[in-house]
């Protein structure tokens, strides 16, 4: 246990050194946007005849930091903001904390984009074992390739696709939002009936998107089990079906987690296309926004928080292996 | 436990003494791009009760499709064509199907498995897979069993519950293989099958795992089958020896006589090729030209001719049946024409 201990405080100060590293480039980057936005806007106010005071104050507020002192002392000003979690305040929505304006976004993506990959998951996984187990059938063939088509469509083609077809040619789903604006948000069945109703498209899309690649990585991870020599002896042993089955399952999956876990991070910002198609208010569509708005302190804080989660979801899955794989955790053992 | 909820195919219960193994005309074809090809062709062959029996061939002779034959597990695409396995106790194993066939496995048959390869899931201990082989075969009581375990284990100078607790990447080639015949032996099976259980391993511990086979094999009263491309393992263990070739056996007999004096020219061929501790090492000669693969076995007269120096005009056309002679069995035209005429003279 003190070995997987160990190991995760290493993963958390590679991440903690990670994050800081990635924010210190995205600081530069902004502070060297041509034409310097933050002195140009500076300038701006002080020509629409605000006191310097003033005008320094609403480039803070633009900026999420005092364009004040060297570059070095800004960083430093950065930095001590970011460690009390305090990301300055959006220009969006005036007066709103970027952390808070953040966290809201972020529940909007993370929901749907867990049901959607865990649903992918499920189902690509269990069609790759049959995929495997038939491929030299009819039906292997068509899933193979079928998943095969469906991994090498675009996301956003795809939820294109899908919009046009449920609220359009077959109008059965709404298109646009989180849920109708007239039920009163709450636990009570009308309002969560509407949730389901809007995310239903977004989660169908991650869904489809994911879900090629899940049976074609699933498929050829069986067939290599299969082939191997412990298989054919569990047989040999007169094993059961079920408890040979277990065996490839279990030994097929593995390296699947892996996938699992390093694509749960990137989803956070790979939602943005079809946050965007289906206008549903999560991470991505907010990035857009403080992007065409340059509300640059809204866009730094998305910035570290998908940094974060990518790091995060890395740490997971290399801890995940450690946990399920024994060769990979008696390694660290020996290492000691 | 009532008697309904008893399973109703009782597996016949394992023979306590060494059985039969009647190998009958035996073929096993593969399936080819150029249609189906024979791997092994009429092999007859008698596994003597209580006896240890080595078979002998060079890569592609057929031998480890003959070993899997004898639980009728040959891997598609190959399949038995022709033949009959008949074991005391269990009938013609070729005739099995479905539950019946996978009951016999381990219970009746155990296998072990080459050291090189790896024969266990890596991702459970020893143990549980034990438990697993015991839940396989409806095991009621698994201490007994994981007793049982740890007494073989012990037997073959392994700590026993350390064994059971680890996974196979935490065991040499040597302990993997000694788990090997545990796992082959624990369900009492008395028929067991070594598919070149010493290939990969030391000289050292090839040593210890051909003399824990031959202990083994005499402590339980086993009927033991050794598949190996090593004469020295066959002389080390095997009371009779059979020799492949092309698919055939061409030359069998007791070990010692087939070792002594060689009738087959390939046999002798062989011998000659093992390179000597004293002498020359050019004493040592390899045999010319290269074993026949599925596709060039030729398809009538005698599978060795191209290599052979006996080779004579009726090699070409007419298989040599295999005659005895007393205990011994070869199958080649030059040898029964020696014989008919020393019995002439």
């Amino acid at each position: 246990m003190t070995v997987i201990a160990r190991r995760l405080a290493g993963h958390l100060a590679r991440g903690l050194v990670m994050v800081l590293v990635v924010t210190t480039i995205s600081f530069v980057i902004i502070r060297n946007i041509p034409g310097d936005p933050i002195a140009a806007r500076y300038e701006k106010l002080i020509e629409q005849g605000m006191s310097p005071d003033q005008a320094e104050r609403a480039t803070a507020v633009l900026y999420g930091f005092m364009p004040k002192g060297t570059l070095w002392q800004q960083y430093v000003d950065y930095m001590t903001g970011l460690f009390t979690l305090d990301l300055g305040e959006s220009l969006m929505t005036p007066g709103a904390q970027v952390t808070d304006v953040l966290f809201e976004a972020t529940k909007w993506t993370v929901l749907p984009v867990l049901v959607g990959t865990l649903l992918s998951f499920l189902i690509g996984v269990m069609m790759g074992v049959y995929a495997a187990i038939k491929r030299s059938g009819k039906l292997g063939d068509v899933l193979a390739v079928s998943g095969s088509l469906l991994h090498g469509i675009p996301q956003y083609v795809l939820a294109l696709l899908l919009g046009a077809l449920f609220t359009t040619l077959i109008p059965i789903l709404p298109s646009g939002g989180t849920a109708d604006i007239m039920f009163e948000p709450g636990f009570n069945l009308d309002y969560i009936g509407s949730l389901i109703e809007h995310a239903t498209l977004p989660v169908l899309t991650y869904a489809l998107a994911s879900y090629g690649g899940w049976i074609l990585a699933m498929k050829s991870s069986v067939v290599t089990v299969l082939g191997d020599d412990f298989i054919l002896a569990a047989e040999l042993r007169g094993m059961k079906r079920g408890i040979i089955f277990r065996y490839i399952a279990r030994n097929a999956i593995l390296p699947l987690f892996t996938i699992l876990a390093l694509s749960l991070g990137l989803l956070f910002g790979g939602a943005i296309f079809i946050e965007r198609i289906f206008n549903y208010p999560g991470l991505g569509l907010m990035l857009i926004d403080s992007i065409t708005n340059r509300d640059f302190a809204l866009m730094g804080g998305a910035f570290l928080l998908i940094t974060v989660a990518i790091i995060i979801a890395n740490i997971v899955a290399d801890m995940l292996y450690t946990v399920i794989d024994p060769r990979v955790r008696s390694g660290e053992e020996v290492a000691r | 436990m009532t008697v309904e909820t008893m399973p109703k195919a009782v597996p016949p219960v394992p023979s306590k003494t060494a059985p039969g193994v009647r190998v009958g005309g035996l073929s096993v074809v593969y399936k080819t791009s150029a249609g189906e090809l024979p791997a092994i062709a009429g092999i007859n062959l008698d596994l003597v009760p209580g006896t240890i029996t080595g078979v002998v061939g060079e890569s592609g002779s057929g031998k480890s499709t003959l070993a899997l034959s004898l639980l009728n597990a040959v891997q598609p695409p190959g399949r038995i064509a022709a033949g009959s396995v008949e074991i005391d106790g269990l009938g013609d194993v070729v005739a099995l199907r479905g539950e019946d066939l996978r009951k016999a496995r381990g219970r009746h048959i155990g296998y072990v498995f080459q050291a090189a390869q790896n024969s266990l899931n890596p991702l459970k201990t020893v143990g549980k897979q034990l438990l697993d082989l015991g839940r396989s075969h409806g095991v009621s009581d698994l201490r007994a069993l994981v007793r049982e375990a740890k007494e073989l284990l012990g037997r073959m100078g392994m700590d026993g519950a350390r064994v059971l607790d680890s996974h196979q990447h935490e065991l040499s080639g040597g302990m993997r293989q000694r788990v090997g015949i545990m796992l082959a032996l624990v369900l009492n099976a008395h028929l067991v099958v070594l598919d070149e259980p010493t290939t990969a391993l030391d000289m050292i511990t090839q040593a210890t795992i051909l003399r824990i086979i031959r202990e083994v094999h005499e402590e339980r009263g086993l009927t033991t089958l050794v598949i190996t491309h090593d004469l020295g393992v066959v002389a080390e263990v095997a009371d009779r020896l059979a020799v492949m070739y092309g698919g055939r056996i061409v030359e069998q007999g007791p070990t010692r006589e087939v070792l002594g004096g060689p009738r087959h020219p390939y046999t002798r061929g062989l011998l000659r090729a093992i390179p000597r501790l004293v002498g020359d090492i050019d004493e040592a000669r390899a045999l010319p030209g290269r074993p026949p693969t599925l596709g060039t076995v030729p398809r009538e007269g005698c599978v060795f001719r191209e290599r052979c120096p006996l080779r004579m005009d009726v090699c070409d056309t007419v298989e040599p049946l295999a005659i005895a002679d007393g205990p011994r069995i070869v199958a080649c035209h030059a040898v029964d024409a020696a014989a008919a005429k020393e019995t002439k003279a």
